[in-house]
C-alpha cells in the first residue's frame, strides 16, 4: 500500500514476504538437497539435517546411458522448434494484424483452442497419424510437431505486439523506398522485441517441460530428458531415489534460470500475450 | 513527402534505398494481393498436417471399434463409442473427479493467491526482491513430470519429509499417496502448491491495471481498506484476475502428466482425471475407438472454455475502448 511505512514494520513486513517465497522453494531446496545426500542419509528414517555432500549422485546421472543423447535432445527440440515456431508465426501475425485477412479471428482461436485441449486428445490421432506415416521415432517428425506446439502461443503473444506497432512505422518505411520485406524485418520487427523475448522464453520452457507427446512420438534417438523419469521408474525394481533427485536437479534449474533473467516477460509468457503488463 | 507524419530519422529507415533489378520484381511480389497469404502460407502447412489432418483422423477413429495390439481389422460401429462412453459407469465417477479436482484446486489456488497477492502489493521496495519472486514463482514454471515424481520422494511414507514432520508433531506416519482417504488430497496439494504462484502473479496484474489517479484519490478521501478493494480495485482489476482464474482452470483440466508418474492415478482410479484416463484409453488398453470418442468429448469441451476465455478478454478490450 501506499502509506510510508516506518523502519521495523517495513523491515518486518519485508521479511514476511521473503519468509513466503521461501515457502514456496522449500520442496524444491529438498530435492536440491538431496541431489547431494549418500543413498544412506535420504533414506533414513530419521530426520538427519547436517550431512556430508557428495557429488556421486550428479555423477550418476551424467554417466547413465543415453543421458547426454536425452540432454542434447532437449536442447536442440526446445531451440530448434521455438526459432522456427517463432519466424512462421511472426510472419503470420504480421499477417494477421496488418492485412487482416477474412477468418482472422477463427484462425487464431483454432489454434489457441487446440493447446487448451488435454494432451492425450491431441496425441491419439496423431500417434495413429505418425505410425502410419513412419514418423515416430524421426527427428524431423519430433521437432516439426514442437514447432506446432510452439506456434500457437507465439502467434498469440507476436499479434497481440504487433497490433500495437503503429501502421506509420510501416508506411514510411515503403515511403521512404523500403520493400515490404524491409519494412517487416528492418523496421517493425525491431518494435516487438519484447514480444519475440517473451515469445521465445516460454515456449522454451513449455517444450523443455513436455513430456506425453515426447514419450509417445520418440524413439531412442529423439526422446528427451523426461524420458528418464519415466523408464527409471515404471520399469519396476527398487527406486533409486538420488538418482532421481539428481535428475530432477540439474532438469528442473533451467526453466528456474529462465524466470530470474527474463522476470519482467513472465506475465506476458505465462497469460500467451493476452495480458500485458510487468510484475 | 517524408515529413508527413513519418520520422525519416529513424534509425531502422538507414540503408534504404529505390529497389532496382531483381529487387524490382520482389516488390511486385509484395504489392501483389497474394502477398498477405504467402506469409501465412508456412503456418497453413503447419495447421494443416499437424492439427487438421489428426483432427479430421480422429473424427474417423472414433466410429471405429479399433484395438491397436490386434490384429483385427477396425470395425465400423457407428455413433457407438458415443453410447458406450455415455452409458459407461466409469464416465460419470471420471467426469466427478475431474471436476472436484478442478474446482478445489482452482478454488484454493485463487483464494491463496489473491491473499497473497494483496500482500505481495506494496513489496516495490523489498530487498533482493527479483530473487524472491523468482523463489515464489518456481514452482509454475516447473516440469510437471519432475513434479510428480519428486514429490514421492517427499510424501515417501518411511523417509520422505512430510512424514519426518508428521511424525515429530503427532507421532504418526502416512502413506499419502497410497491410502485412499489422503491420495486425493495429497494430490490436490501439490497443484495447489505449483499453481498458486501464478494466481499471485494474476492478482499483482490485477492490481497493477488499477488506475494510481484513483488509488491516489482514495487516499485523500481516507477511504477505509475494504471500501478500496470493493469499490476501486475490484471494479478494475476483476477482468485480469477473471482471466486467470480461466486460464487455471483450463490448465486443471489439462493436467496430465502430474499424477501419471506421482500416482498414475490411484490407488485404484481416484486420481486419474479425464487427461490420465485418455491416455490409458490409448496406450495402456490401445483402445483407439474408445479413446477417440472420449478425445472429441473432451475437445468439444476446450472449445468452449477457450470461448469463454475468449470473450471475457474481448469484452475487457471493448470496455478498456470505451473508458
Amino acid at each position: 500500500m501506499s502509506e510510508q511505512r516506518a523502519g521495523w514494520t517495513q523491515g518486518l513486513y519485508h521479511a514476511v514476504l521473503w519468509l513466503i517465497a521461501l515457502v514456496f522453494f522449500a520442496p524444491v531446496f529438498w530435492i536440491i538437497l538431496a541431489a547431494f545426500k549418500s543413498s544412506g542419509d535420504l533414506v533414513s528414517p530419521e530426520f538427519r539435517f547436517f550431512f556430508t555432500p557428495t557429488l556421486d549422485n550428479i555423477g550418476k546421472v551424467l554417466a547413465a546411458p543415453n543421458f547426454n543423447i536425452r540432454l542434447t535432445m532437449s536442447f536442440v527440440m526446445s531451440i530448434g522448434s521455438v526459432l522456427l515456431a517463432i519466424l512462421i508465426a511472426f510472419l503470420a501475425a504480421y499477417s494477421f494484424s496488418r492485412y487482416r485477412p477474412t477468418g482472422t479471428n477463427f484462425i487464431m482461436f483454432l489454434l489457441l483452442s487446440v493447446r487448451m485441449v488435454p494432451a492425450p486428445a491431441v496425441l491419439v490421432p496423431l500417434f495413429l497419424m505418425y505410425s502410419a506415416l513412419g514418423w515416430t521415432g524421426s527427428f524431423l517428425g519430433m521437432l516439426f510437431f514442437y514447432v506446432m506446439f510452439s506456434i500457437p502461443f507465439s502467434l498469440w503473444i507476436l499479434k497481440g505486439f504487433l497490433d500495437g506497432v503503429s501502421l506509420r512505422f510501416d508506411e514510411t518505411a515503403l515511403v521512404n523506398g523500403g520493400s515490404r520485406l524491409h519494412a517487416i524485418f528492418r523496421v517493425v520487427l525491431p518494435q516487438v522485441k519484447p514480444g519475440l523475448i517473451a515469445a521465445a522464453i516460454f515456449n522454451l520452457i513449455f517444450v523443455w517441460n513436455e513430456f506425453i507427446f515426447n514419450y509417445i512420438l520418440g524413439g531412442q534417438t529423439t526422446t528427451m530428458i523426461p524420458y528418464i523419469f519415466a523408464t527409471g521408474l515404471k520399469q519396476g525394481g527398487a527406486t533409486d531415489w538420488t538418482f532421481i533427485a539428481a535428475l530432477s536437479t540439474i532438469y528442473v534449474l533451467p526453466p528456474i534460470v529462465m524466470i530470474y533473467l527474463f522476470q519482467k516477460y513472465l506475465l506476458v509468457g505465462m497469460t500467451f500475450g493476452t495480458v500485458r503488463g510487468e510484475v | 513527402m517524408a515529413q508527413i507524419g513519418t520520422f525519416p530519422d529513424h534509425p531502422a529507415l538507414k540503408g534504404i534505398a529505390p529497389p532496382r533489378g531483381r529487387l524490382a520484381g520482389l516488390r511486385s511480389i509484395e504489392g501483389s494481393r497474394a502477398f498477405p497469404a504467402l506469409l501465412l502460407a508456412p503456418i497453413m502447412i503447419f495447421f494443416l498436417v499437424w492439427n487438421v489432418v489428426p483432427l479430421v483422423w480422429l473424427l474417423g477413429v472414433s466410429f471405429y471399434k479399433y484395438k491397436v495390439t490386434s490384429s483385427r481389422e477396425p470395425a465400423y460401429v457407428g455413433f457407438d463409442n458415443f453410447t458406450d462412453l455415455w452409458r459407461s459407469s466409469e464416465i460419470w465417477g471420471l467426469i466427478g473427479r475431474t471436476l472436484t479436482f478442478m474446482v478445489t484446486s482452482v478454488g484454493l489456488a485463487t483464494l491463496l493467491g489473491v491473499l497473497l497477492g494483496l500482500l505481495f502489493w506494496g513489496s516495490g521496495k523489498m530487498p533482493g526482491r527479483r530473487l524472491a519472486l523468482t523463489l515464489l514463482f518456481t514452482p509454475m514454471v516447473l516440469p510437471p513430470i519432475a513434479v510428480g515424481t519428486f514429490y514421492r520422494l517427499i510424501y515417501e511414507p518411511s523417509f520422505g519429509v512430510v512424514n519426518h514432520f508428521t511424525q515429530a508433531v503427532i507421532g504418526r506416519r502416512f502413506d499419502f499417496l497410497g491410502d485412499k482417504n489422503l491420495a486425493f488430497g495429497a494430490t490436490i496439494a501439490v497443484d495447489v502448491w505449483m499453481w498458486t504462484p501464478f494466481m499471485i502473479l494474476m492478482t499483482l496484474a490485477a492490481l497493477g491495471s488499477v488506475p494510481k489517479a484513483e488509488l491516489e484519490a482514495a487516499e485523500v478521501d481516507r477511504l477505509p481498506w475494504l471500501k478500496r478493494l470493493w469499490y476501486i480495485v475490484l471494479p478494475h482489476g476483476k477482468f485480469i484476475l477473471m482471466l486467470g482464474i480461466l486460464l487455471r482452470t483450463i490448465d486443471a483440466f489439462k493436467t496430465t502428466d502430474l499424477p501419471y508418474l506421482m500416482t498414475n492415478g490411484g490407488p485404484g482410479n481416484l486420481t486419474e482425471f479425464v487427461g490420465l484416463s485418455l491416455y490409458r484409453t490409448g496406450f495402456e488398453a490401445f483402445q483407439m475407438g474408445d479413446a477417440s470418442a472420449l478425445a472429441v468429448v473432451t475437445l468439444l469441451v476446450a472449445i468452449a472454455f477457450t470461448s469463454i476465455y475468449l470473450y471475457v478478454l474481448n469484452y475487457r478490450e471493448t470496455r478498456a475502448q470505451l473508458t
